[in-house]
């Protein structure tokens, strides 16, 4: 079994003109993405700008990815380049906050780093607060093994051999842990999705 | 939903599922809006897990992604031409190594020559005295060969003073050899040049009997006398 056969069909099937396959790469990757970027931006919605920027870049450059390397691997490089790129251009020129809005329709600059982002909304921020606890309290629910097997894999990203291993059972008792495990998360957080706060967009 | 098309997703997640199932659930996966969103909140539950702080959980970045690549145009990048990609090696690529090999070889041969004939056109080596010396002693030579010696000015069979300046000495065969050898490498004209040019310049230093007993038509439309 190849280590990145996953994303790799994905990343196929985006080169054979499928852009529905980029979302779930996309949906994968964006939260460690905007992670990576905060390490050389502290303001979470230029690093989501710069995030969305790596992901258009690499959408782009996907005709040249042979697979060579993990996907990841070179979607972290994009992103990092991007986000060093950023860093030198706005030191370059600093952004003045004190600017007529009016008077800055037009510039770029502005609209990428002064505005504010849906998350930084309140409501965008209680809805990230929501989808958090609901988590947090359905891991903590979880039957032991269960809880174990998915934060092994989450938090210290372990292989399913390597956490059947650690926990002393077959491989496919561990898919089957993970499985049930995100299943049952899954079950509460699609309720905060689907209620009145859950705001997600139709992909594809 | 199917449980087992989810516990595939979840592997899938994960990349602990076969190539040959990922094909097939990543083809369901781009079209299927509900497994994307499902998707979607696996990544939710592992940013959650890691503590990701400051990462928004809403998912509307992919959102934007999504409506930002809706301009763009699809990319087309057949299978084959994919893996043509992942071979590394493209049609120019021989082409471009044989000409530079071609070219460190010309460029070779004619700093070589220029190293061994450091006055003009004579070549005056020791090794070349002994060469046309065993060959005007065969007697198999004897007849235009020797018609050609008369024709030759004595300096270019004596081992000239010492010079200030080292001299390489490079013998012809060899660098025939070289020529040769590096051949395969080269545009068949201008090995067929390089060798006749090489041939033409050196006169009776072929290392083959039977090229030696042809006599090189200048020497032998210049001959006037024969010492016989």
């Amino acid at each position: 079994m190849s280590a990145d056969a996953s994303d790799l069909s994905l990343v196929r099937r985006v080169q054979r003109g499928d852009k529905g396959a980029f979302d779930a790469l996309v949906l994968k990757y964006q939260h460690k993405l905007v992670k990576l970027v905060m390490r050389y931006v502290r303001n979470p919605a230029e690093a989501e700008d710069i995030a969305q920027e790596a992901f258009i870049k690499a959408y782009r450059a996907l005709p040249q990815f042979r697979g060579d390397s993990a996907f990841y691997t070179w979607l972290y490089r994009i992103a990092i380049n991007t986000a060093k790129n950023a860093v030198v251009s706005r030191d370059r020129s600093p952004i003045e906050y004190n600017v007529d809005r009016s008077s800055t329709d037009n510039d770029e600059s502005y609209d990428m780093q002064g505005r504010m982002k849906d998350s930084e909304t309140p409501e965008g921020l209680v809805l990230t607060d929501e989808i958090r606890s609901t988590v947090n309290a359905a891991i903590d629910a979880l039957p032991e093994d269960l809880r174990t097997a998915i934060v092994l894999r989450e938090l210290e990203g372990l292989s399913y051999e390597e956490i059947a291993a650690a926990m002393g059972c077959p491989v496919g008792t561990v898919r089957s842990r993970i499985f049930r495990a995100r299943e049952a998360i899954d079950r509460r957080l699609r309720e905060v999705f689907e209620g009145g706060l859950g705001r997600t967009e139709e992909l594809g | 939903m199917n449980e087992e098309l989810d516990s595939q997703l979840s592997a899938m997640f994960d990349n602990e599922l076969p190539a040959a199932e990922c094909e097939l659930l990543a083809r369901r996966l781009s079209r299927d809006a509900d497994l994307k969103a499902r998707w979607g909140r696996y990544a939710v539950v592992g940013a959650v897990i890691r503590a990701e702080r400051g990462v928004a959980l809403d998912g509307t970045m992919a959102g934007r992604v999504s409506a930002a690549l809706s301009t763009e145009p699809a990319l087309s990048l057949d299978p084959a031409q994919a893996s043509r990609r992942g071979s590394g090696l493209s049609w120019w690529q021989p082409l471009a190594g044989a000409g530079l090999a071609a070219g460190v070889a010309v460029v070779s041969i004619l700093w070589l020559r220029s190293q061994a004939l450091p006055g003009g056109s004579h070549v005056a080596v020791p090794v070349l005295v002994a060469t046309r010396t065993a060959t005007f002693a065969s007697p198999s030579a004897q007849g235009p060969l020797q018609t050609a010696s008369a024709t030759i000015t004595p300096d270019s069979f004596v081992v000239p003073p010492v010079q200030q300046r080292p001299m390489m000495v490079v013998p012809a065969t060899e660098l025939a050899d070289y020529v040769v050898a590096h051949s395969a490498f080269s545009w068949p004209v201008s090995r067929g040049n390089l060798l006749s040019s090489l041939m033409v310049s050196e006169p009776g230093t072929s290392s083959t009997p039977a090229e030696s007993e042809q006599p090189v038509p200048r020497v032998q439309g210049n001959a006037t006398q024969n010492p016989k």
